[in-house]
């Protein structure tokens, strides 16, 4: 679903933030991307829904070169992604609700379709009973949740998180790796970078880790620290 | 693009403006205000060339015809009349020009001079000021006229000086018109910027650029459209205070642009929605691009 052949990037001020990497992601799956903050992590995501192109290298997307995408089809590979981050990004003074009606509408959905969808998706995440809120009256969590929900509104095949438990305490953290796994087990593929070690240790999924830009492991059923010690104990746990 | 769409963005372009009260604000004011300016200037522009024009009108031939009475002169006046291009003939008092006369040159009164010996002096206005030197040659060669003044110097003067007045007002109003479209464009920018979350979302969703485009290019038609209807009020509130100052200026008299309230309101709505459009459409251009 996604490949990535032999991708560099190097941003204008000299920096190279990603190094000849080579991943290939599946249709299903969920992973971890891990690694130090600077280590490429944020850039590797940006990559796939364009928000960077490669220097170097390509990224497929259903075997579409993503990076040689013209501008004006940009749109509707976006469609194709969920993206959350770890500030949330709602629209302040919308509430729940009206900011998932907001990204229906702004890519043409009709009235009908966005009221149905949003109480699937609100339903799904939790939040039914929250919808009217505005984001400065929910708790960081809530907020990732209705995050979240925007994300999939439009029924992406693939869900990015950017850091999406970085400003969550531990417990709340956990929630949302749950729900993001359930949207895993919904079909939807799902590749979060983090530097959350408990929560890579405890999910137990595939991890690609970063150091310098470039992939140092890649790991079915890793733990954020490549360490067999680590894998007993948390085994044996 | 459906007409759902477009409504929707009318409608959106419409909360962005009641939900950005203040930037909304900020734009609108600084629109009405380059826009008073720049209307000022082409107004005041507009009424310098119609003043230096309404002198050149004034500017006409002086023709001195002899004769004792009038009736002696009726039959040249006859034929200055059917030449074309002579709008009006005006015989000057008699009486009036002897007594300017005699302040002149005292000795000729001491001297017992009667006033019949003055020929008799007709103003002729012409329709066009560029056509008094060929007009008056034309006088030149009627019988029975004395001497024909035409002032042809004066008149080339001030038509060269109306030709500069033309330019300097076009190149004005040119570099006055970029500097609103600047600042207008500025605003506008301030009023993106503390929206760029909100178009990022948008960018992040798939929203494309022309939906992300389109009612922020409306908001900026609606601004500019509100600011040039304050600078028409304004403007025409103090237009008319600067017409009013004029008459009491005894050698300015009756002073107008000639422009219509009507027009003048079209003309600033235009200018201010087409700059409005311009000045969003640029600016959204560079969000879009980061």
């Amino acid at each position: 679903m996604i490949r990535f052949d032999n991708v560099s990037v190097e941003y204008p001020n000299g920096v190279r933030a990603l190094n000849d990497v080579s991943i290939h992601i599946a249709k299903g799956e969920f992973a971890f991307v891990v690694g130090p903050t600077g280590s490429g992590k944020s850039t590797l995501l940006k990559l796939i829904y364009r928000e960077v192109t490669p220097t170097r290298g390509r990224v497929l997307f259903d075997g579409e070169d993503i990076g040689a995408l013209k501008a004006n089809q940009v749109p509707y590979l976006r469609r194709k992604l969920g993206i959350v981050f770890q500030d949330f990004k709602l629209l302040p003074q919308k509430n729940v609700w009206e900011n998932l009606a907001f990204a229906m509408r702004v890519i043409g959905r009709h009235p009908r379709d966005i009221r149905r969808r949003i109480s699937e998706v609100l339903n799904l995440v939790g939040l039914t009973k929250r919808c009217d809120a505005f984001p400065h009256q929910m708790s960081g969590g809530e907020q990732q949740r209705a995050a979240i929900a925007r994300a999939l509104v439009n029924h992406p095949t693939v869900l990015l998180a950017d850091e999406p438990t970085g400003n969550l305490d531990p417990d709340t953290s956990w929630e949302i790796m749950q729900l993001l796994e359930q949207i895993n087990t919904h079909g939807t593929t799902v590749l979060v970078a983090t530097h959350d070690s408990q929560i890579v240790d405890r999910m137990r999924k595939r991890v690609i880790q970063l150091e310098a830009g470039y992939v140092v492991r890649d790991q079915e059923k890793g733990a954020y620290q490549h360490s067999t010690l680590t894998e007993d104990l948390c085994c044996g746990a | 693009m459906g007409l759902r769409n477009v409504e929707y963005m009318i409608q959106e372009a419409f909360t962005g403006i009641r939900r950005n009260g203040i930037m909304a604000f900020a734009s609108v004011t600084t629109i009405a205000l380059s826009l008073g300016v720049l209307g000022t200037f082409a107004l005041l522009a507009l009424a310098a060339n119609r003043f230096v024009l309404s002198r050149v009108n004034q500017f006409e031939i002086a023709v001195f015809i002899e004769g004792k009475t009038l009736a002696d002169i009726e039959p040249v006046l006859k034929q200055i009349r059917s030449i074309s291009g002579v709008v009006e003939m005006n015989v000057r008092d008699r009486k009036k020009e002897w007594e300017a006369f005699k302040r002149d040159r005292p000795d000729f009164e001491s001297a017992g001079v009667p006033l019949d010996v003055l020929p008799f002096a007709v103003d002729v206005k012409v329709s066009d000021p560029g056509r008094i030197a060929q007009i008056a040659s034309k006088i030149r060669l009627i019988k029975g006229v004395d001497r024909v003044n035409e002032s042809k110097e004066l008149v080339d003067r001030i038509l060269a000086v109306l030709r500069v007045v033309k330019v300097l007002s076009i190149a004005g109003v040119l570099v006055l018109l970029g500097t609103t479209a600047l600042i207008i464009s500025n605003a506008i920018r301030l009023t993106l910027y503390a929206r760029r979350l909100e178009i990022k979302i948008m960018q992040l969703v798939g929203a494309t650029n022309q939906f992300i485009r389109l009612p922020l290019v409306i908001e900026g038609v609606v601004l500019g459209a509100v600011g040039a209807v304050l600078a028409w009020f304004f403007l025409t509130l103090g237009g008319r205070y600067v017409a009013l100052m004029a008459e009491k200026i005894v050698f300015l008299g009756r002073i107008s642009s000639g422009v219509g309230r009507a027009e003048l309101a079209c003309g600033l709505i235009f200018v201010g929605a087409m700059i409005g459009a311009a000045g969003s459409f640029v600016s959204i251009r560079r969000f879009l691009h980061d």
